[in-house]
């Protein structure tokens, strides 16, 4: 399959409180999106996962997208992907979780567990209806945490470089 | 066993089986009793706190400038380690798989072989293990907060990954219903630093292999990147090419209705 991609900028994350902050990225251009495409993929490339596990709800423009939005395709989502939190940090200090900087050579170990996530979510159908409404998405991400402890502060728990998208024809 | 080849059941099955899952809760009950190397948290502690060896998300490994991910065959390595553990405390233990997406599952979430108390007036060590003191935090039995019973992955989703072909993509997308499994059991599943201490994880993670196997045998047991092949899978003596074919590793998959037997 040949393979097509799109990137948008860098994400900044919407205003919040304690509860998780969402992300509602700027236009992405999906004008390369042929109508015809076997698959399409939204990835989500830097994402941390050194804090709680969570559903990341996508939704394609729906700037209003809320942990209460319906997950139906009239509302513009387009799928989940999850994170399994590390949970926080465990070490005897705070640098215990900070990833080491550039590899050494000769250093055989594996990078640090916290080195950030690539999420890949198959979203041709999504993608296909918006590309067939216009030539731009946003994508809102939703991050809901599965078992919240009342007492904690999630609103930066969604943290992630960049998005793009990709499609095979 | 005559020969060592083992038959993993579902954990529906030896919940079907009169006395099925005793040898499983002995060997985990000793294993929790043990604090040296034979132990529950020893090994346990080889996924999480306090070694962090386990492969999630990728990493920038040695022998590449970019992230790869070991996460299929580093975790069943340490199965693998982990089973042969657990069996020199009770020779008849087999690991057994949670089938989270059965019905049974989808209508009472964890299995209630690992959500009793107590089993015959004695504590049910499938229903929690125990979890060194960390940072911060005291030494106690494990936790979990599940969600909905119905919002555990569906068959339909599992059987969309057969499809896929290449194994860096399975890779990615069944790891992504892992972590959905991991957050949704919630509580110490819920976070890589102590989900290794819960019973369930190894009956999640060995459903993970399942499916991995499964895939194989459609898409080609040696289907991987030939630079995947030659990486260690540390702290295990194993590299990835060992473990591809769960054959030489000595076991074997049944169905949910199967009971465990012997390959002779």
């Amino acid at each position: 399959m040949a393979k097509k991609s799109a990137k948008s900028t860098k994400v900044e994350p919407a205003a919040g409180g304690k509860a998780p902050k969402k992300y509602v990225s700027p236009k992405i251009s999906i004008e390369p999106l042929d109508a015809h495409v076997s698959r399409a993929d939204l990835i989500f490339d830097g994402l941390d996962h050194s804090g709680p596990s969570f559903e990341a709800r996508v939704f394609l423009n729906n700037d209003g997208a809320n942990a209460e939005t319906p997950t139906t395709a009239e509302n513009g989502y387009a799928g989940s992907f999850h994170i399994f939190g590390h949970g926080g940090c465990y070490g005897d200090d705070i640098t215990h979780c900070q990833i080491r900087g550039p590899r050494r050579p000769y250093d055989p170990r594996p990078g640090h567990p916290l080195t950030p996530a690539r999420k890949v979510l198959i979203a041709t159908d999504a993608l296909r209806l918006a590309r067939a409404k216009g030539g731009e998405i946003t994508v809102t991400i939703v991050p809901v945490v599965y078992d919240p402890s009342p007492k904690a502060d999630y609103s930066d728990v969604l943290k992630l470089d960049s998005i793009s998208v990709e499609s095979y024809v | 066993m005559a020969n060592g080849f083992t038959l993993r059941p579902s954990v529906e099955a030896l919940e079907k089986t009169p006395g099925g899952l005793d040898a499983l809760r002995d060997a985990y009950g000793k294993m929790q009793a043990l604090t040296d190397n034979r132990g529950w948290t020893y090994w346990a502690g080889i996924h999480g706190f306090p070694q962090f060896l386990c492969w999630h998300h990728g990493r920038v490994g040695s022998g590449s400038l970019l992230p790869y991910n070991l996460f299929l065959p580093w975790h069943r390595a340490y199965l693998h380690y982990w089973e042969h553990t657990a069996r020199d405390q009770n020779s008849k233990m087999v690991l057994p798989w949670w089938d989270w997406t059965a019905a049974g599952s989808h209508t009472t979430g964890i299995p209630k072989s690992f959500t009793v108390k107590t089993v015959d007036g004695k504590k049910n060590s499938l229903a929690s293990g125990p979890r060194p003191a960390m940072p911060g935090v005291p030494a106690g039995p494990t936790k979990r907060a599940p969600g909905s019973p119905a919002a555990l992955p569906t068959a339909a989703a599992v059987n969309a990954l057969m499809d896929l072909g290449n194994f860096v993509d399975l890779d990615v997308q069944l790891e992504d219903i892992h972590d959905n499994v991991h957050g949704w059991c919630g509580g110490d599943m819920g976070q890589v630093a102590r989900a290794a201490f819960d019973p369930i994880f190894w009956s999640h993670h060995c459903m993970i292999d399942r499916i991995w196997y499964l895939w194989q045998l459609k898409n080609g047991i040696n289907n991987i990147p030939d630079d995947y092949k030659d990486k260690p899978l540390a702290p295990f003596n194993l590299r990835v090419r060992d473990v591809l074919d769960i054959n030489r590793l000595g076991y074997e998959y049944g169905h949910a209705s199967s009971i465990v037997v012997t390959k002779t």
